[in-house]
């Protein structure tokens, strides 16, 4: 291989290296002085052996003569129909946060929520999950969640609540004051009629809504240039050239999941698809989105209207029409005309800014582009942001000015992420009536008068409209745990309405949605089928839309200047796939999550670009204030444009609970503003360093597998040239690999795995799933400093070339199950062994703990247990919680099919054998052999880009078998002939050499 | 005139020919109660009585005359279905009887008519299929031969018990026995000295080390397992009375073994479905069934005692090895209907599931899921294997119930 691959910038041994002060492990010096430690430890006196010897008789002898506990069996007392003790079942309902929006199935065992699935009924998700929706199962059972309602502090009724809000609602009525709703984005039909109902109950009243991450920009463009405030659909699998300007569609920029389900359509090339779409990507900052383009541009947030000005103008010129004068684009843009110009009608040109003027600019583009009615759908509009940024900030200062008499949150913190946060909360303690209706703990919480919690989503009933004709509905998968109560039932009570939610709802779909239904005769029937389903697609289309008018992006061209100086250093605050916007901040699973760029968990941090790095002297880990912010520690990022720094939002919380708060800092403050929209970059900081160093856990060099060609890849001319480019290397290894023993056969069930990894994002909505399914436990930033994490399935990621501005490699890792297992040799008591199925197994009660097999394992996907992470000891000093995963209400996630892991045994990826344990004995009782693609494991059900394949080996016909027999398969390290039980097919780019 | 009473006696006849077939039409449809009636009536027993206390849902007496037998078979066969068209009987039915449904049944148009006319004939079945009435000596015979077994298994059970404490006392005796021996060899050996050999003294303390040792690990492979375990439940529940004296089925109340990994104790609606009408007991009287009716009334579920246990870091399902398995509840769990209270009879440890797994023949002719294994099908069907137990298919792999 000639291009050098790195996964961190260490290996590359440029200048900025760790400092090393200790001596590097491996030193003979070093050793003799561990042992000596050791041997000062370990050499007790006769004393302290007598001690531990009692000890341990005595315990064994506790231990041992210890009658069993009495377990109780407790039946219930009705058993309800269609519940069957010890079985699951799924029931389809829909995530939506105010941002992600997802349809869903909840799997209920014994009536604890304990998985979520992708719903495969909904074409808007198609089956597909992201990261968030997989760890929302854990939020429900938040150690901090709002318990019952408050009053000033102390816990209240809900009648005493009703009663006092009643009472201030109607003297604010009297009196002709102001209410305010406040919430994130509301696309729940029913919920918007009950808050008519409260308006029409209170006149006075105003509906606010306020979006973390805004679009506010896209809005006001599409009102300009097309005369409604909407966002448009995109259709991604329609176009054949995708112009990203810093959009991180396929990670958090407005549907992800959908646009990930769209995009890979056109990037697989198995089914012998021979076109791929090809994918430029502008940005500053290193994003999902941009490391897996085709061709990523490095360009300064502050210097993107410029470029895409100056395309639209180059297009404008190219097609004849006159153009505007412009100062340069400090990129290139006008190949990147002629390659937009060749595929007009199927072409897609997205922004990620919330500037109105540039998405005015980007309109123009994709409507002289002809995307419009392609790639770009104005009659079925994205509702999922509705925000007006310009409205929040007059409330803000209409509450300060004491002109708001009351004020109803629903489950938004502005006092966490509002930009100016302290002007907010001033103004709040200025409202007569502050009510609060959260799920968990929040900052805003602390300064109202009244906390009234809502249901956690999977206790609600709900619906949804995330897009138009799209419908979905929420249903309660538990009973609600606390006495919590749904915010729109609330506000119902509030407004005289005695319904509950259910019944509300149910009318207002009797009212406007059954008269949409063309299957279904009676109501009842309709109902049943769509909460059945979770979805409803009416294929309805909006109207009012006027055609494309290019005057004011046409002036915007125009007044297009210069916003910064060359040399000014800008930063960009973005959220990452993870915690996001800090709203699930308390949820341990994703605070674990690495970012699928740097690689680092529990905590933000500055990203910068190497060579800014080497300028300002800055080291890795060292604090740094960027214009006066809380001081955060350096992460210097290859690919990071050379003078963009980034900071990841959605960290610092001080009120949510052990696992989120003081976990990294809050820079939401740093959040600047346009002339009426929310700016999420900053140019010409100011970078000072604050002393002192702070650690970053990074999963980064832990599992390096040292420079050896793992991901194998080639481009899509040389692909269809020869469709075993890049993998030539597999013929000559084939040849040479040979043993004396015979080859393992398997009768009947052999598992495979095939992962394509040109669909492959990195998005890691499959780690949760794993750690969902399989109770992998969370270990806190300690120990994931000396990397001790437990996940089953990493994501590795590589870089390749140039360091200052790298492409990088992903491909997920878990156990290969290799049919001539290097593990299953060297453990001393059989713990791990190989299955008739082709199945390396775990027995966790057999594990001693040596670890040979650890060591021994090339792929290093094997994971000890250092501690007793979730309560699973009787020992309680074997116990280490940093993230309060052991308390009674958290283990309620647990999954009760797999057993949940002691201390001092080794775990690893089992290929969900529960799951394949599950639909073995499906077949049998229904006396058939098992279907192709019946087992899906956690990861591959999680995949929103369809990546993971899992099946029979020994079934040709099998889509795993196709997989294995596409001339792309290789295994990883297959020069070592342990036979790998999991296929990868190399990575195909789109670009020209 | 002639003529007409000529024609008036044909017609008489003609009268007379149509009530008598008509009578006999009908005698017939009322007979046609057959012991398949007596059968299916049984799902009809759970809720309904013929006269007396209603059960959960109305009585039977003259539901024939009620109800238009039209009705009354849509009813049957989906009881639901009608409610939700409105039906305004079926709906009154549902509010009147606490909006209970009733289940759907899957019967044919002829069993529901069947069912019907053994309603209306008192429950009993036509004169052609009913049984003889045993004569007074058979019944004795019958009597003794039952006492007879009852008290052989009791007598087993009570064996069961005796060689279990037999058991215990021996290896108790056995373990001091030999600690005696061994102290006074060692001391012999040490201090008095009688025996010069000392031969003697390293052959008897070595074979006293092994029985120690022996019985060691053997008591210890035994911690957590709880063989014999036969623990007081809240109620004093007879497995005996139900499932062998009123031959209830064992899956009437554990119905979940069917279908998932618990095979489920039963909820106490189930025990009410019985216990609705059966107030007292032979041998209990009334006070363990009112704990039952106590429990339905307060609505505090029974606690159990759970007396098969496995440790968390085994998973067993019982549909796999009832359905699929299709093994008897007593391979397991023994004669539990010998049993007053139940006792744990194996002790669950792993030797005994692989003992079973290996020489337990899978359904590997009949079930369409092992065509997957070819060879073996091979191998099978040339004869050179007899037969395919669970261990060949994998049942002995540690994944099959760890993980």
């Amino acid at each position: 291989m000639e291009n050098k691959y790195f996964k961190s910038l260490e290996e590359l041994s440029i200048d900025i290296t760790r400092e090393t002060s200790e001596k590097p492990a491996g030193d003979k010096q070093f050793i003799l002085e561990m042992q000596q430690e050791v041997k000062k430890m370990t050499s007790g006196t006769r004393r302290d052996f007598l001690k531990a010897f009692g000890f341990t008789i005595a315990s064994a002898a506790i231990a041992t003569s210890c009658e069993q506990p009495v377990r109780k069996a407790i039946p219930f007392l009705i058993q309800p129909e269609g519940i069957i003790p010890g079985k699951a079942n799924y029931y389809a309902s829909s995530f939506f946060d105010g941002i992600d929006y997802g349809s869903v199935l909840v799997k209920v065992r014994d009536g604890r929520p304990i998985k979520i699935e992708g719903n495969t009924l909904s074409s808007i998700t198609k089956g597909g999950t992201n990261a968030r929706a997989q760890a929302s199962v854990l939020s429900l059972y938040d150690n901090e969640r709002h318990k019952f309602p408050v009053f000033d502090g102390q816990e209240t009724t809900w009648e005493q609540a009703d009663e006092k809000i009643i009472s201030q609602l109607n003297s604010i009525k009297v009196k002709q004051g102001k209410v305010v709703l406040l919430s994130p984005t509301v696309i729940s039909p029913s919920t918007k009629a009950a808050i008519d109902e409260f308006v029409a109950a209170y006149p006075g009243t105003e509906h606010i809504q306020y979006d973390v991450l805004s679009a506010s920009g896209m809005l006001k463009a599409n009102e300009k240039t097309y005369g409604k405030a909407f966002i448009p659909s995109y259709r991604f699998e329609k176009a054949e050239m995708i112009v990203s300007f810093d959009a991180d569609f396929l990670g958090t920029w407005l549907s992800p999941v959908e646009y990930t389900k769209q995009y890979i359509k056109n990037r697989k090339l198995t089914s012998g698809q021979g076109r791929m779409s090809r994918h430029i990507h502008f940005e500053g900052a290193m994003s999902l989105t941009g490391s897996n383009a085709d061709h990523r541009v490095q360009l300064k947030p502050s210097q993107q209207k410029l470029v895409v000005a100056n395309l639209l103008n180059v297009l404008r010129g190219k097609m004849g029409m006159d153009a505007a004068f412009l100062p340069a684009s400090p990129v290139e843009v006008e190949k990147l005309a002629d390659e937009l110009m060749q595929c007009k009608g199927k072409s897609l040109v997205v922004s990620g800014s919330n500037d109105a003027e540039e998405q005015m600019l980007v309109n123009a583009v994709n409507h002289l582009l002809e995307s419009y009615g392609t790639t770009i759908l104005t009659d079925v509009h994205t509702k999922i942001r509705q925000a007006d940024d310009a409205r929040m900030d007059a409330l803000v200062q209409e509450m300060n000015d004491g002109k708001v008499d009351g004020i109803i949150i629903f489950d938004v913190n502005p006092a966490y992420d509002y930009p100016e946060r302290e002007k907010f909360i001033e103004g709040l303690k200025k409202v007569g009536l502050s009510v609060a209706m959260p799920v968990l703990d929040d900052e805003t919480s602390y300064h109202v008068k009244f906390i009234c919690p809502d249901h956690h989503y999977l206790e609600a009933w709900n619906d949804f409209e995330p897009m138009t004709g799209y419908y979905s509905l929420a249903q309660p998968a538990i009973r609600p745990i606390f006495k919590t109560r749904a915010a729109q039932e609330s506000l119902l009570r509030w407004s005289g309405n005695s319904a509950d939610f259910r019944t509300y709802m149910a009318g207002v779909w009797e009212q406007k949605m059954f008269t949409k239904a063309t299957a279904e005769i009676s109501f009842t029937d309709f109902w049943n089928k769509k909460v059945h389903d979770g979805v409803f697609e009416t294929g309805e289309k909006e109207s009012g839309i006027n055609s494309f008018n290019g005057d004011n992006a046409f002036a915007a061209l125009n007044s297009i200047k210069v916003e910064s100086s060359e040399d000014s250093t800008d930063l960009v605050l973005y959220t990452n796939v993870s915690v996001g916007s800090g709203k699930h901040a308390n949820n341990p699973w994703l605070q674990e999550l690495p970012d699928p760029v740097s690689k680092a968990c529990w905590g933000n941090y500055v990203a910068i670009s190497p060579r800014l790095a080497i300028e300002l002297n800055l080291k890795n880990e060292e604090l740094i204030s960027v214009n006066g912010s809380p001081a955060l520690p350096v992460l210097i990022q290859p690919g990071q444009e050379y003078k963009t720094i980034a900071v990841a939002l959605g960290y610092g919380r001080e009120k949510a609970g052990v696992p989120a708060n003081g976990v990294g800092q809050n820079l939401f403050g740093l959040i600047g503003k346009d002339a009426e929209n929310k700016k999420y970059w900053l140019s010409d900081v100011n970078i000072s360093t604050t002393g002192g160093k702070h650690p970053i856990a990074i999963t980064q060099s832990h599992h390096s597998m040292e420079g050896r060609a793992i991901i194998r890849e080639t481009t899509l001319e040389a692909y269809l040239e020869n469709p075993q480019s890049g993998n030539e290397v597999r013929l000559e290894i084939k040849e040479h690999l040979k043993s004396m023993y015979p080859k393992a056969e398997f009768d009947g069930l052999h598992w495979g795995m095939a992962i394509d990894l040109n669909a492959c994002t990195g998005c890691n909505a499959c780690v949760v799933a794993c750690s969902a399914e399989n109770n992998v436990p969370v270990v806190g930033k300690e120990q994931v400093i000396m990397a001790r994490e437990m996940h089953w399935i990493r994501i590795d990621r590589y870089y390749k070339g140039d360091p200052d501005n790298p492409e990088i490699l992903r491909q997920p890792v878990m156990c290969q199950h290799c049919d001539n297992a290097p593990c299953e040799n060297v453990c001393p008591v059989a713990a791990t062994t190989h299955s008739n199925e082709g199945l390396n197994q775990m027995a966790y009660n057999r594990c001693i703990g040596t670890r040979y097999c650890n060591n021994n394992c090339p792929y290093k996907v094997r994971r000890f247990n250092f501690f007793d992470y979730t309560g699973a000891d009787t020992m309680k000093g074997n116990r280490y919680d940093p993230a309060e995963m052991t308390t009674d209400l958290r283990r309620m996630v647990l999954n009760p099919d797999v057993t949940v892991r002691a201390k001092g045994v080794i775990e690893k990826c089992s290929f969900c054998v529960q799951r394949i344990q599950e639909k073995k004995l499906k077949a049998k009782t229904e006396n058939r052999m098992l279907r192709d693609g019946e087992v899906v494991p956690a990861c591959a059900q999680a995949c929103p880009a369809e990546a993971i394949v899992f099946g029979n080996l020994n079934d040709k016909e099998s889509m795993v078998s196709k997989y294995f027999a596409d001339q792309r398969n290789y295994h990883l390290l297959e020069e070592l002939h342990v036979l790998p039980s999991v296929g990868y097919l190399t990575k195909v780019k789109n670009k020209t050499v | 005139m002639k003529q007409t009473l000529f024609t008036r006696a044909i017609l008489r006849r003609f009268a007379f020919a149509c009530t008598l077939l008509l009578f006999i039409a009908s005698f017939n449809a009322a007979l046609a109660q057959t012991p398949e009636a007596e059968a299916n009536y049984q799902q009809c027993k759970a809720c309904h009585n013929l006269e007396g206390a209603k059960l959960i849902g109305p009585n039977l007496a003259g539901v024939t005359e009620r109800r238009e037998q039209d009705w009354l078979i849509k009813f049957i066969r989906n009881s639901q279905e009608m409610v939700q068209s409105g039906d305004p009987i079926a709906v009154a039915l549902y509010a009147e009887y606490n909006n209970i449904p009733m289940p759907p049944h899957n019967l044919t148009d002829e069993q529901i008519i069947d069912i019907l006319a053994y309603i209306k004939n008192g429950l009993k079945v036509a004169p052609e299929f009913a049984k003889p009435e045993p004569s007074n000596e058979e019944l004795a015979a019958k009597m003794v031969l039952a006492a007879q077994i009852e008290a052989e298994q009791e007598a087993r059970l009570q064996r069961l018990q005796d060689l279990e404490r037999d058991a215990n006392r021996n290896t108790g005796t056995i373990f001091i026995i030999t600690l005696i021996i061994l102290i006074v060899v060692i001391f012999d050996l040490l201090v008095t000295k009688v025996i010069k050999a000392k031969f003697v003294h390293t052959a008897l303390i070595l074979i006293g080390v092994v029985v120690i040792a022996e019985i060691a690990y053997k008591e210890a492979a035994a911690i957590g397992r709880q063989q014999y375990y036969q623990p007081d439940q809240p109620i004093w529940f007879s497995h005996k009375v139900h499932a062998a004296q009123n031959e209830i089925d064992c899956k009437y109340c554990h119905t979940a073994a069917d279908y998932s990994k618990s095979a489920g104790i039963p909820s106490v609606n189930v025990c009410m479905n019985c216990h609705h009408q059966v107030k007292e007991g032979k041998i209990t009287g009334t006070v363990e069934i009112a704990k039952i009716q106590k429990a339905w009334e307060s609505g505090e579920p029974v606690q159990w005692v759970r007396i098969h246990n496995l440790p968390d870091h085994v998973y067993f399902n019982h549909s796999q090895h009832v359905n699929s398995g299709k093994l008897d509840c007593a391979e397991c769990h023994g004669q539990v209907e010998t049993m007053h209270e139940v006792m744990q009879v194996n002790d669950l440890s792993m030797g005994w599931c692989l003992q079973c797994h290996r020489k337990t023949e899978v359904q590997f002719a009949n079930n369409g899921f092992y065509e997957t294994y070819e060879k073996l099908h091979e191998q099978f069907k040339s004869g050179q294997i007899k037969k395919v137990t669970a261990d060949m298919v994998g049942g002995g792999d540690c994944m099959k119930c760890h993980y």
